[in-house]
């Protein structure tokens, strides 16, 4: 599932695969900004089925915190 | 080419935006795309003069609109809100610039509990019809199948609550990568010279198995499994044939037992009459394209030929390198699948004209026309013989056909000056500027507006800036009548000389010399082989034509 979720991410943010690992932060991406992670949320539940609240996905800054949400340790 | 793109929309469609600027930037650099302020108030962008969206001067704009929020879901009263939209929207029109307004799918949570679905037809119908009024009544205003999207991936994989939620994102990512597809392929359209002619063969290409092969084994073709297959994408060719698209057989078969299929199968949807040209005989298809090229007076380069037979495509490709040659499917279900892409990617147009859907029509007539010329003893009995009217037409009520004469004849061009939609419009306003348009009839038909001249009026001398005529009307004598009737004008008006230009072309060798043998002077030649022309219109010469005026 976590390869999914980074493959996932890649995609929506147009970016070459091995670009985004489990260490990623936002801040570490240019593309990862607000409009771009309404969009990966978005995306987390309709091909992923990963629903995350939406006052916890605001807070979210991380692949990482996003693994937590999606229940995998 | 370069672009100026705007994306305007009720719903935050920046994604789309920020992934289009990455695809146009890699295929086009010099394009540029609007930044967009906001979302929600395209009208109010449209309408202000002081806009960014304004001071930005796009030559193309997209309006992708949701119908539920321009209704602000109340269906009630769903016909007037989208009258207004539109009257609005009318209001707020440049003349110059290209706008692609989507149509219509109504999407929102309440309509999963509508129990009268009568009325969610009813809204999207409302907007499909004021649309399509618009844009018949303007010609710079086109629909954008946006509901096509929808319906491919279905509306559960199209749109997100949550997305909608966090940041009034409507759409999924599959929906907005499918938009920005469209988008590209919609502002590509605006510069490729599509093809002309569908050069197609008959046995495993537009019915399964061989004709006349044996009477115990008829055709795979009908309303069931394989058979159905082959009768979907003759769907698909005879609505490329409604739009304009000419079709040719080029087959290797005993013509009888072709035709007879042709003719007579009931689940042939293609008939003769669909079929510009007919060449079913046992020489090779380079030879027989070649002898439609020369009927239908047209370049290598207007034809795609496709054939099941990859020997076939091969000698095709190595003999006549400028023609086409798309590949085909290994199975038979990819068929109409793999037409609908050959007509995007090669025949699919910016706008479609009434000459368009005359095509078919007007080429056979043109067949017909060229067995009387062989027929004829001479050439001007053959011409008498045709019995041609001329008529002037008005430009301004015919721009989209000036547009299209000028900037997609190569052949009967003498200066291939290519002039945008927008540009013609500010011509026809141009009092430096005389625009004369021709339509010819015949005893076979009408050939449509065929021919198109511009006058440069604002020098000492008048000078003809652009000459273009039709090749389906060529080697006619019309381009006498229509040089004489200018220059009749010209004189009338007081105008002693009159200039003219040929600048060659890969192309437009067939008129090289015509100013020569309409009996102007040179009076200067470039060194690119261009020539300068003059004739004094107070001296003309006597030039023979058959053709009548008429008003």
């Amino acid at each position: 599932m976590k390869e999914k979720i980074i493959a996932l991410m890649e995609e929506v943010l147009q970016l070459p695969s091995g670009t985004v690992s489990e260490s990623t932060r936002m801040e570490d991406l240019e593309e990862w900004d607000s409009l771009a992670h309404v969009m990966l949320i978005g995306e987390l539940e309709t091909r992923l089925s990963i629903s995350i609240p939406l006052d916890e996905a605001v807070e979210i800054t991380s692949v990482q915190e996003i693994f937590e949400k999606a229940g995998l340790k | 080419m370069s672009h100026r793109i705007a994306v305007l929309s009720n719903v935050n469609l920046n994604f789309v935006i920020r992934m289009l600027k990455k695809e146009l930037g890699a295929a086009e650099p010099e394009s540029l795309v609007y930044e967009t302020a906001g979302y929600g108030n395209e009208l109010g962008t449209l309408l202000d003069a002081t806009s960014s969206y304004e001071a930005f001067r796009p030559d193309i704009t997209f309006l992708i609109m949701d119908l539920m929020e321009v209704l602000d879901h109340d269906l009630s009263a769903s016909s007037d809100r989208i009258e207004r939209w539109f009257s609005m929207l009318e209001g707020a029109l440049h003349e110059e610039r290209l706008y692609y307004i989507s149509d219509a799918f109504l999407w929102g949570p309440e309509l999963e509990v509508m129990q009268d679905t009568d009325c969610r037809k009813q809204s999207e119908d409302r907007w499909q019809e004021c649309l399509r009024n618009l844009s018949r009544e303007r010609s710079n205003v086109r629909i954008l199948p946006y509901r096509r999207i929808i319906e491919e991936i279905g509306a559960e994989n199209a749109f997100s609550f949550k997305m909608w939620y966090m940041g009034r994102i409507l759409h999924t990512n599959e929906a907005q990568k499918r938009m920005v597809e469209l988008l590209l392929q919609t502002i590509r359209l605006q510069e490729r010279i599509p093809k002309k002619v569908l050069l197609l063969d008959l046995d495993n290409t537009l019915w399964g198995g061989l004709a006349g092969e044996a009477d115990h084994s008829p055709v795979v073709l009908s309303q069931e499994h394989t058979g159905l297959m082959y009768k979907n994408l003759q769907r698909v060719i005879t609505q490329m044939q409604r739009q304009g698209v000419l079709l040719g057989i080029v087959s290797k078969n005993n013509e009888k037992d072709a035709m007879d299929i042709i003719a007579s199968h009931p689940h042939m949807v293609l008939r003769p009459e669909d079929f510009v040209c007919k060449k079913i005989n046992w020489r090779t298809k380079p030879e027989n394209i070649a002898e439609i090229a020369k009927e239908l007076n047209l370049g290598m380069d207007s034809f795609v030929f496709w054939d099941d037979n990859p020997a076939e495509r091969e000698l095709v490709k190595a003999a006549l390198p400028q023609v086409t040659v798309p590949d085909f499917p290994d199975k038979p279900e990819e068929l109409p699948d793999a037409m609908i892409r050959i007509y995007r990617q090669y025949f699919e147009q910016a706008a479609i004209t009434g000459e368009d859907r005359q095509k078919t029509r007007q080429y056979a007539e043109n067949a017909r026309r060229n067995i009387l010329k062989a027929q004829a003893v001479d050439f001007a009995s053959y011409l008498r013989q045709l019995a041609m009217e001329i008529i002037r037409e008005r430009p301004e009520a015919n721009l989209e056909r000036l547009t299209q004469l000028v900037n997609k004849t190569n052949q009967f061009n003498l200066t291939t000056k290519r002039y945008e939609q927008s540009h013609m419009q500010k011509l026809l306003h141009d009092t430096g500027k005389g625009i004369y348009l021709y339509r010819v009839k015949d005893c076979f038909g009408d050939n449509g507006i065929v021919a198109a001249v511009i006058v440069d009026l604002a020098g000492t001398a008048p000078a003809i800036d652009t000459f273009v005529m039709s090749c389906r009307v060529m080697g006619r004598n019309i381009e006498n009548a229509i040089v004489d009737d200018i220059e009749k004008e010209l004189y009338e008006e007081g105008c002693l000389s009159l200039q003219a230009q040929y600048l060659p072309t890969a192309k437009n060798k067939p008129v090289e010399t015509l100013f020569e043998k309409l009996g102007y002077t040179v009076i200067q030649t470039m060194e690119t082989g261009g020539k300068l022309y003059e004739i004094n219109l107070a001296d003309r010469p006597e030039r023979e034509y058959y053709a009548e005026w008429h008003t």
